[in-house]
């Protein structure tokens, strides 16, 4: 008898998940789209598209995400993170380790 | 046979009311429409005009303000005036027509419904005149606008703005409607006349009237100072609704207060506050938005909310800090997001302008001029597109203005916060506290999507910023750029940039 396998979130195909974000100093929030498989540094990057060396000067530091008070490790994926759609994430340099 | 005199006719036909006999009341004045809630039916027959006007008087006064505004309209068109107005004033104007012209034809049809259910006859009266004053507005301001035309199209959205579905007009036809359109005509009253037309319409046609003189605009001046003088009259409509309101339900006059009083302040702050601070030459203005408030709102509204025994609304203190903060981040939004607009908005952020600017709002530059660095020096390094917008700002689910209001935190660094709200399983996000409480109270009353909602629901196709731009009505002759980028960026060219995107086409001419 086949056995049935509950599927994970990283066996789902990736799913769109529109975000409600802002960038460090930025002076607004905005829109936007990622999916279920990108992971956080991704997050952190589709962000950072709209407004690094844009409107908030560029750092050569690494970005970090915080999700409802929390901090996300970059490797994490959306789905594993529990990020859903319409979501508030928060985009800060890591200044912790000092700008390189 | 000899006419009466005035005095002799004037109080019977003002306040003519009779019993019914046929129908009983509530079928004449529908509980849904007259909204008299725990006012006894008695109470209104108290109701009490200060200022009583005739229509003999009333038409006589109307034909000699129609005929000195359109004999200097007429005067001036054969002029070179408008040729010579500096584009950031034009602009003004511009949001000006469109954003107020279809604005007075939802007055008349709120009037209009004052008219027929208000519960006193000389109520009924007043507000009769109110909606010929409103008619009058929507059609001087259109046609005003349309001359214009064949000299800018921008001034087309005139009368397209408010059949858009553009991110500003669905923000003001969500306020209007909840003013004019979907209430009672007692809530009507205390949000049109008594909150709206009291304050905040002197902000824009008494204070935009002396910088449009300051500009040069005699013609604008004029119409809006015409304007102006109908509303002192139409307004007093609120005072004895509000007097007998307060007496038999203080805490729903004070919540109907309150929320228009926020709707109202978000828009101005959305449309009054960047024609006053950026648009208007610096040469020009007379005094900063926040000095305008105080004078023309915040005095004033306290004065008269206390001489009726309200109190301050509970978001005050986020009011009062967002005058500081609101209109800038919504200049920065209007210029960032400027194809989206049916002006030129000019950033008018000089070395001059910001020396202004630091004088009037002592936290400027620490809230906005990093930003506006990165933008002038990418402008200054040619590459304007990475001064372009690629997303949608999120825009609040009560005021539908974008969430950019600048909060300082504990630690001083300024910052956006979020105010979010869980409802029947969706995330709602707002700009403010009060935004969010405001929609929390309101929360069966049918808002319109923002243009978020609509993107997210697969309404605007294809889903890129071109599909955006179709979606809004944008067409190329008309999106907004800004009319000068030298003008403000010239002082800080050569100065040393690190930390700037990089352009798509970078080592390209």
């Amino acid at each position: 008898m086949p056995e049935t396998v509950e599927l994970g979130p990283e066996d789902q195909a990736p799913q769109l998940v529109p975000l409600n974000a802002i960038f460090a100093d930025d002076f607004v929030q905005v829109l936007v789209p990622v999916t279920t498989a990108d992971t956080i540094r991704e997050v952190a990057a589709a962000v950072a598209h709209h407004v690094e060396g844009k409107r908030v000067r560029a750092k050569d530091a690494e970005k970090i995400v915080f999700h409802k008070g929390r901090r996300l490790a970059p490797e994490l994926t959306v789905a594993e993170a529990g990020i859903g759609p319409l979501d508030h994430v928060r985009v800060e340099y890591d200044l912790s380790k000092g700008a390189r | 046979m000899a006419l009466l005199k005035r005095e002799e006719w004037q109080g019977f036909v003002r306040d003519v009311d009779w019993t019914y006999s046929y129908v009983d009341d509530e079928a004449v004045f529908p509980e849904w429409h007259s909204g008299t809630g725990k006012v006894p039916r008695e109470a209104w027959l108290g109701w009490e005009e200060d200022y009583k006007v005739t229509y003999p008087d009333y038409v006589a006064t109307q034909r000699d303000k129609e005929q000195s505004a359109y004999a200097v309209k007429a005067a001036l068109q054969r002029s070179t005036t408008f040729d010579h107005l500096d584009e950031g004033w034009k602009s003004s104007t511009k949001m000006h027509f469109g954003g107020v012209a279809l604005v007075e034809y939802a007055a008349v049809l709120g009037e209009l419904k004052m008219a027929r259910f208000g519960l006193n006859a000389a109520w009924r009266n007043m507000a009769a005149f109110g909606q010929l004053d409103e008619l009058r507005h929507a059609q001087i301001t259109t046609f005003f606008g349309h001359e214009f035309i064949k000299k800018d199209p921008q001034y087309d959205w005139t009368q397209k703005t408010f059949h858009m579905d553009n991110w500003v007009p669905i923000s003001l036809r969500n306020l209007f409607d909840g003013m004019m359109i979907a209430p009672n005509v007692v809530d009507l009253a205390i949000a049109l006349p008594f909150t709206f037309e009291t304050g905040f319409t002197n902000l824009q046609f008494v204070a935009l009237a002396s910088d449009a003189l300051e500009a040069g605009d005699v013609n604008f001046a004029n119409m809006i100072s015409s304007i102006q003088t109908d509303e002192a009259r139409h307004s007093q409509q609120g005072g004895p609704t509000m007097e007998i309101l307060v007496e038999h339900d203080p805490v729903r006059a004070q919540w109907i207060i309150d929320k228009n009083f926020w709707g109202s302040a978000r828009a101005f702050a959305a449309l009054t506050g960047p024609a006053m601070d950026y648009y208007t030459p610096l040469e020009h203005r007379k005094q900063s938005y926040r000095e305008f408030m105080e004078e023309w709102i915040v005095d004033q509204f306290v004065h008269t909310i206390e001489d009726y025994g309200l109190k301050k609304p509970w978001f005050w203190d986020e009011f009062m800090r967002g005058l500081d903060t609101w209109h800038h981040g919504l200049h920065m939004g209007l210029w960032f997001w400027r194809p989206t607009v049916w002006w030129r908005p000019k950033a008018a952020v000089s070395k001059d302008e910001r020396d202004w600017l630091r004088e009037k709002y002592p936290n400027w530059e620490k809230v906005y001029g990093d930003k506006w660095d990165v933008i002038i020096d990418n402008i200054n390094a040619n590459n304007v597109e990475a001064t372009l917008p690629e997303t949608l700002p999120w825009l609040c689910s009560m005021c539908n203005l974008p969430c950019c209001n600048a909060v300082q935190t504990r630690s001083g660094r300024w910052r956006i916060p979020t105010w979010q709200l869980d409802y029947d399983g969706k995330t709602h996000h707002f700009c403010t506290n009060a935004c969010r409480q405001i929609w929390w109270k309101d929360r069966d009353n049918v808002n319109h999507e923002t243009l978020i909602d609509r993107f997210l629901a697969g309404q605007i196709q294809p889903m890129d910023v071109g599909g955006i731009l179709a979606h809004m009505g944008l067409t190329p002759e008309v999106m907004g750029d800004d009319p000068d980028y030298e003008a403000w960026t010239r002082d800080y060219v050569g100065r040393p940039a690190a930390g700037l995107a990089l352009a798509t086409g970078a080592g390209e001419d």
